[in-house]
Parts: structure tokens; sequence; C-alpha cells
């Protein structure tokens, strides 16, 4: 820390991690756990949209996104699904237990851009945990924005995260909430098919701004529906997922061009992205 | 800025002296070839090497870096920086350091990089003997090689010694320096200029067009796939290169497995995995799948996308991808000049 405004010295060890307690731990799918954490030393701001590494000594450390709004400051969650040797350590972990974060990392949503407009937020799959930082944050603060528009797609409705908060939003006025799966089971009564097919049911402005995160095959699809509503590029953002080591724009795995998405993203505003020959 | 001059006989002394207060790295002869090593005696140093195997970078950012280290009771950073002397480093490896001293300063500053390079005194030599595959007097001509603390100059009869900072002031005592006549001044400056324009390889245009040709050349898929058609996506052009700065994370446990060390390793974006992400369920998606993607990444870095925060390109031209690539593909050269003709 400096002496002088208590800010963070430029000289401290960008490797060294921080701990954070785990409060709560709960399953959010079979898969996906859903930890609510507290910094050991009390202290964390991010915006959202923006990401962690996350780390358990001996295993490693992964990229994660925030998954609660900075307007919920008590504590914070994260949302991680068991996919490798890290992600799949972490996950066994227990209310009580610490994990090792640096965080904030990156460019998060652009709050100011969206402020006093239309918002739509796309999410498919895992790409709901990152989102959720900025769907909180609008609820929280919901007479900043106009109409907010949620689509999300999951695979199959076991698949589905976070089910007491959709059934809220489901109910809400704030909020024109949608959701579908690729394939239903025996309990499902809403709808079945591609994320793209609830469009249909949006009634959307073409000063719109769009959000988009989830798979990478996914944006192509719902860039053109919403191409199709009128809504332009440079109102449309992707929050991109790319290999990360370092996430401080060191190690080179996450470059796209000239850009770390590390460091100028995750999120981008397509009609960059668009000149970024490999982001799409 | 101050000029000074040591004599062949009185040479070996200094090194001596350097030796007894810090560490000394210089290069000497492995084998038919040179690397830069830790020196225990005058004798082994070798000032008429050409170029080295591995670039000096190494000094600062080693193969294997620990970042952090943790136990049952708790963790630390490792930053823990040993004074040196790296002696004898050639102008274009120079700029390869102030290459990744940039890097390694921009957005957060990387202490465990910054550390070893503060520690560091670089004394730079003039070039005696010019590698097979050099380039250095085309590639970037306009930048100047900078960051070195001394500037040693073989001239006839012994050396002219230029010191450019405190720490290479500090050099003076450890040696019989007297003060450069101008005269020895002027021939050592005539050593460095003759050996401009003797690299055996050329590129022909200056760093800017070939930025934006290579830049604009960006999807011409079918002639990045020939040119990578015989890549092994080895990595070795990577691992030799003084200005690659990638690098990959691991943890590992002590053998007592409770302990252990989160260390980073030299990682290179022609392998397959670099740019790999999983999915879940077996899922995954390579965003350079194909080699032409790789090596054009390679390319791309080298000549277009990091001049803008470097102020020339990020090649040095020591030719050591060239001499090192089995498939004899990876020379930057030849890349240039065939997409410079490409309508
Ligand atoms: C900005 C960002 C935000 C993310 N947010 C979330 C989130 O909120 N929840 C969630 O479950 N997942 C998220 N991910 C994906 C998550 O990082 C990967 O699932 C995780 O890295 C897999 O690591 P592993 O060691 O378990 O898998 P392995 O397959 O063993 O991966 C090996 C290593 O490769 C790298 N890697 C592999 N896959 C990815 C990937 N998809 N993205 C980045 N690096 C990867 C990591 O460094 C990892 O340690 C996010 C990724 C990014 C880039
Ligand atoms: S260009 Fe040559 S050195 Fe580089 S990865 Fe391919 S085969 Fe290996
Ligand atoms: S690209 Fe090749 S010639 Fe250029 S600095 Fe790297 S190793 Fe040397
Ligand atoms: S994650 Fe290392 S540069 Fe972006």
């Amino acid at each position: 820390m400096c002496d002088n405004c208590g800010c963070e010295t430029t000289e401290e060890n960008i490797f060294l991690p921080k701990e954070a307690k785990i409060i709560k731990a709960v399953q959010a799918t079979a898969d996906v756990k859903l930890f609510t954490l507290k910094m050991a030393d009390g202290y964390i701001h991010w915006d959202p949209g923006q990401f962690l590494e996350v780390s358990l000594f001996g295993y490693g450390e992964i990229p994660i996104g925030f998954a609660s709004s900075p307007t919920r400051p008590e504590s914070f969650d994260i949302a991680i699904r068991t996919v490798g040797r890290v992600s799949g350590a972490i996950n066994k972990l227990v209310a009580g237990d610490s994990m090792f974060l640096r965080a904030p990392l990156g460019t998060g949503f652009p709050i100011n851009l969206l402020r006093g407009q239309d918002v739509i937020i796309v999410a498919g799959g895992i790409g709901l945990c990152p989102t959720r930082s900025l769907i909180q944050y609008i609820m929280d603060r919901r007479d900043e924005f106009k109409k907010f528009t949620l689509i999300y797609g999951a695979k199959n409705p076991s698949q589905q995260m976070f089910k007491d908060e959709l059934a809220t939003w489901k109910k809400s006025s704030d909020i024109d909430f949608y959701d579908i799966v690729d394939k239903a089971d025996e309990n499902w009564k809403g709808e079945v098919g591609l994320i793209t097919s609830l469009f249909a049911k949006t009634n959307l402005n073409p000063e719109t701004r769009a959000v988009i995160c989830g798979p990478p095959i996914m944006f192509k699809f719902v860039v053109m529906e919403l191409n199709k509503r009128g809504i332009k590029n440079e109102n449309i953002f992707l929050d991109l997922e790319r290999r990360m080591k370092c996430g401080v724009g060191k190690c080179g795995h996450c470059q796209i061009n000239d850009q770390y998405v590390c460091v100028d993203g995750p999120v981008f505003p397509l009609s960059k992205a668009k000149q970024l020959e490999e982001a799409l | 800025m101050k000029n000074y001059y040591l004599s062949e006989n009185d040479f070996s002394d200094f090194v001596t002296r350097m030796i007894s207060t810090k560490e000394l790295i210089a290069p000497i002869a492995k084998g038919p070839r040179f690397v830069f090593s830790k020196i225990k005696s005058p004798s082994e140093i070798r000032l008429d090497y050409d170029v080295t195997i591995l670039p000096p970078k190494k000094e600062f950012f080693p193969p294997r870096q620990n970042l952090v280290k943790f136990s049952s009771k708790g963790y630390e950073g490792c930053i823990d920086p040993k004074e040196k002397i790296l002696f004898g480093v050639h102008p274009y490896d120079v700029k390869g350091i102030d290459i990744t001293d940039t890097v390694f300063e921009n957005n957060k500053k990387d202490m465990n990089y910054l550390a070893n390079r503060r520690a560091a005194t670089i004394v730079a030599s003039n070039i005696q003997k010019v590698s097979s595959r050099a380039f250095w007097d085309t590639v970037g001509a306009d930048i100047k090689a900078k960051g070195h603390d001394a500037f040693l100059t073989k001239i006839s009869d012994g050396y002219h010694f230029q010191t450019l900072t405190t720490k290479g002031d500090a050099l003076i005592s450890c040696g019989k320096f007297t003060a450069a006549t101008e005269k020895q001044s002027s021939e050592a400056k005539k050593v460095n200029e003759s050996v401009n324009g003797t690299c055996p390889e050329k590129l022909k245009h200056s760093s800017k067009d070939i930025a934006k040709k290579v830049r604009d050349s960006f999807s011409k898929k079918e002639m990045w796939d020939k040119m990578a058609q015989r890549c092994f996506s080895c990595g070795t052009c990577n691992i030799v290169c003084p200005t690659c700065y990638c690098f990959d994370v691991q943890d590992k446990w002590n053998v007592d497995q409770t302990s252990g060390v989160r260390t980073r390793y030299w990682d290179s974006c022609l392998t397959e995995e670099f740019s790999k992400i999983s999915l879940g369920a077996g899922h995954s998606e390579n965003f350079r799948e194909s080699r032409g993607s790789r090596y054009r990444h390679r390319i791309m870095r080298k000549a277009a996308y990091l001049n803008e925060t470097l102020g020339g390109p990020a090649c040095i031209g020591c030719g050591r991808c060239s001499s090192g690539c089995t498939a004899n593909i990876a020379d930057p050269v030849e890349a240039i000049n065939t997409i410079m003709e490409v309508k």
C-alpha cells in the first residue's frame, strides 16, 4: 500500500493472490458450484463483467467471472463448472475453506453506455454466471435503465442455474425474462429449441444495447438476430472467453490480434471485435 | 557518458575483480557454439562469439521461474533478485532486453522480471563476428540499442569502455582504466560502424512498410498455410527468441505433498495447445487450430502487433529462430520478403 492515499502500489507482486473465505457453497447444477465469498482482509471492489484468477495451491489458477453485483458488497459470488484439473479441485471445497484470488481483472461491461437505455442480455449456458453481475446490478438500480430483457438458454432443465432467481425474474415486472432449453425432460413445461427462437417473443427497439455471453458458436447467430432488429454493432457487447494464464497482459495466451482479452476485455463492442480478425 | 581505455594486458584483472564482487555472466564456448554462462575465470570469456544459443533474457526471465511458494503455514512470493553483471552483450540483444523491459513494465509491472532486471549491470560489446543468419542491420535499423550500462569495444592493443549509467561507472574501480584519447574513441566508433551492412540476410523494406503489408495480409489464408506447411509446431522459434515472452503457469507439489510452488515456464504460441480452451463435457475449442494461423500469429507479433507499444518491430534480427528451425521455415527475413512480394 502506498503511504499517501492507501492505493495499491504498482510495485507489488502481481502473482501473489489474496485469501478469500467461503461463506456458502451450494451446487447450482450437478456440475456447477456457486460460492459466496468474503476476502480475508475484507476489501474488494469490482465492476460487473470483470473477472478473477481463482486458485487453489497445488492445483493452479483459472479465470472466473464475478457472478454477483458490486451493489451487494457484503460478499460476492462466483460459480464454477467442473471442467478439468483446477475447477475440479476447487469444486470440492466447502463453506469454511479458503480459496486464493487475484482480482479484479479486465474491463467489464460498459455500464455508462447501458445507463438510460433499453438493455438486453443474452446468456447461454455458463454465460449466465458472469452476466449475473450485470443482471443484479440493473435490478438493484432499476430506474437508471429503461426496458430490460433477459434471454437465457441452457442445454436441458437440469442445467438451469439459479432456479430461485429465475422464478423471481419470471414474475417481476422489472424484467422481460425468457428462457429455453435445447432438450426437455418430462417435467419441463417451457420453451424447447435454439436460443435464437426466443427473439420472436421480444420487442426490441433498434437503440437497445445488447450484451452476449455464452459458448463461441452462439455469438454468430445471436448477432444476426440483433442486427435483423436494427441494433448496431457498436451497441452490441461480447463477453469473450479465451485461454488465460496470467490475467494481466503478460503470458500471451489470450491475445487476439494486438489485444489482450484479459486486459482490454473480456468485454468488447462487436464493432471492435469485427476488426480483430481472430475474435469471432 | 564517459570514455575509458583498458589495455589488453589489464583485461584479465578487470574480469577477475568483477567476478569477486558479483556474479558475472558472459559468452563462453559450448562445443562449436556459444552460451551465456556464469564465469569462473577470465579465460573462459569469448568476446569473439557470433551469437549465443539462447538470448540473455534468461537471466531475468528464466525458462522456469517460481512465482509463489506455498505450504501448510501459508504462502509467499519468490522475488529474490541477485546482483549480476551481464557482460559482452551484442547490441541486437540489448535491444531484445529493452523490448522485454517494456512488456514487463506495461499494464501492471511484473516485479518477478523487473527486480532481476534492476539488479543487473549490462555491459554491451561490439560484434566481432557476424552469425550466418543475422539481419540485425536491416531490421528496425533506426532503433538504437538502449538500457545497457556500459559498452566495451575491442580496439587495437586493448578495449574502449564507455560508461552510460552510475552502474556502469561503478565498474571502473574494477580495472586499471585510463581516460580514452580522442583517437581511441573514434577508433571504437569506427569499429562499431564497420559491422553495419555485413549481415548475410537482408530485409528490403522499412519496418513501417513491413508492418502495414504484413497486417494487410492477415486474410491470405493460403499464403500462411503454405508458409507453415512443414511446421512441426515444436515451438523452437519461440524458445530461442529474445523477444518472445509468453509463459504457462503450473502448480507443483513438493515430495511432502503439503508444500509446493507455482511456477511459470516459457511457452510457445506455435504449439497446438496454446490457445485451446476446455468447455466441459469433453468439448474444447482452439482459436488457432491450424499451423498456418499459429505461424501467422508469430509473424504478426514480430512484425506488426507490438510495433506501436515498442516503437518498432518485436524482432531484433538475431537469426536464432532461422538457424533453430528444423524445417527451415522460421526465418523472418524469408517470410517477410515473401509477404512483401505477394500481390
Ligand atoms: C474471462 C473468463 C471468465 C470465465 N468465467 C467463468 C465462470 O464464471 N464460471 C466458469 O465455470 N468458467 C468460467 N470461465 C472458464 C474457466 O476459466 C475454465 O472452465 C477453466 O479455466 C478450466 O480450467 P481447468 O483447469 O478446470 O480445465 P483444464 O482443461 O484442465 O484447463 C487447463 C488450463 O487451461 C486454461 N483454460 C482451459 N479452459 C479455459 C477456458 N474455457 N477459459 C480460460 N482458460 C481456460 C486454464 O488456464 C486452465 O487451468 C471463464 C473464462 C474466462 C476467460
Ligand atoms: S516454425 Fe520451425 S521452429 Fe517454429 S514451430 Fe514450426 S518447425 Fe518449430
Ligand atoms: S524472431 Fe527470430 S530473428 Fe527475430 S528476434 Fe526472434 S529469434 Fe531473433
Ligand atoms: S491471460 Fe495472460 S496475457 Fe491475458
